[in-house]
């Protein structure tokens, strides 16, 4: 009987508690338990704190930070080499229609590649600290 | 002599129920193991909850979004079983079979996944084929109308894409969920 109750327990804490990652096209988003109750939207401004939400499990800590020091800062490499290219178009276009200087368009794709880097870097974090969080949850 | 048989008879009935005890002490003696295989149970009540870990570190995947795909990984740190993205699916349905809602969820990704594979990959091609006509300097009206129906159809197939890893994910998570305990 206590074993049924222990058992019971188990499933209604992964039930409630175990997180999932999922990617919308504005940012990523964390929801919570089988009522897939939305926990935190990751955009690219405000700072989140994945860190607090994994708390309990200090692996899963390790990875969150892993992903907060990666991630905004990757969205914000590849938006400034797009602004660049973005302003050095608007620039040649105003008068005489020149093409972008290749060093421009060259700093645009380093800059792109390497944001893409770092985001990949932090989701692969992100998607270790949800599964170290759901592994340490109380069974 | 009666009397030195008589004794004899009662050392020998001694000795015996002397042997007899023991071996009852030796029955008894079992209780003792039951109980101390009762505390062996006590770990084996303990050992669900390892076993637990144990089968969520070598079974429970998840996945890790890499360059418009996605791999399937085993453990924390463990191996890639399998990628997902562009008109793949790396048979998600049957690796996820133990778990009947993880396979209706994979089912749903699999129709998202191939609609955004399929509708993206033609917007890509009008895109393309409009950039080209462009290029070629030809005064063609076409040219921008196949550029903007192009795009559009990518952010219309990326939508699909989205929804398809969105249930992906679910189908992760209640594969987990559903790991013998």
């Amino acid at each position: 009987m206590a074993s049924t109750l222990e058992v019971g327990a188990q499933e209604r804490t992964y039930e409630e508690s175990a997180l999932r990652l999922d990617s919308g096209l504005g940012g990523l988003r964390i929801f919570r338990g089988v009522s897939d109750s939305l926990v935190l939207s990751i955009g690219t401004v405000r700072r989140v704190d994945v860190a607090a939400l994994v708390a309990s499990s200090p692996k899963a800590v390790s990875e969150a930070k892993v992903f907060e020091g990666n991630y905004r800062q990757g969205v914000w490499t590849a938006a400034a080499g797009l602004a660049v290219w973005a302003a050095a178009f608007g620039i040649d276009h105003i008068g005489t229609n020149h093409p972008v200087p290749f060093g421009i368009t060259a700093t645009t794709m380093v800059l792109v590649t390497y944001g893409a880097m770092r985001i990949d870097t932090a989701k692969r974090a992100l998607s270790k600290a949800i599964w170290w969080y759901n592994r340490d949850l109380k069974r | 002599m009666k009397s030195r048989i008589f004794l004899a008879l009662l050392i020998g009935a001694f000795v015996t129920a002397a042997k007899a005890g023991a071996q009852t002490v030796g029955h008894a003696a079992s209780p003792v193991t039951t109980s101390e295989s009762g505390a062996a149970g006590i770990s084996g009540r303990n050992a669900p909850a390892r076993d637990s870990a144990r089968a969520y570190d070598t079974q429970a995947l998840r996945f890790e979004s890499r360059w418009g795909g996605a791999d399937i990984i085993r453990g924390g740190k463990g191996p890639v079983i399998g990628t997902v993205g562009w008109f793949r699916d790396s048979g998600i349905e049957k690796l996820l079979e133990s778990s009947p809602q993880a396979v209706t969820e994979a089912r749903e990704f699999k129709s998202e996944n191939f609609r955004g594979s399929l509708i993206g990959g033609l917007g890509a091609l009008t895109v393309v084929t409009g950039a080209i006509i462009t290029g070629n300097s030809s005064n063609n009206a076409s040219s921008p109308i196949l550029i903007v129906a192009g795009a559009g159809a990518m952010f219309w197939g990326a939508q699909h894409l989205n929804r398809g890893f969105s249930a992906l994910s679910r189908a992760l998570w209640y594969y987990n969920r559903d790991l013998k305990r």
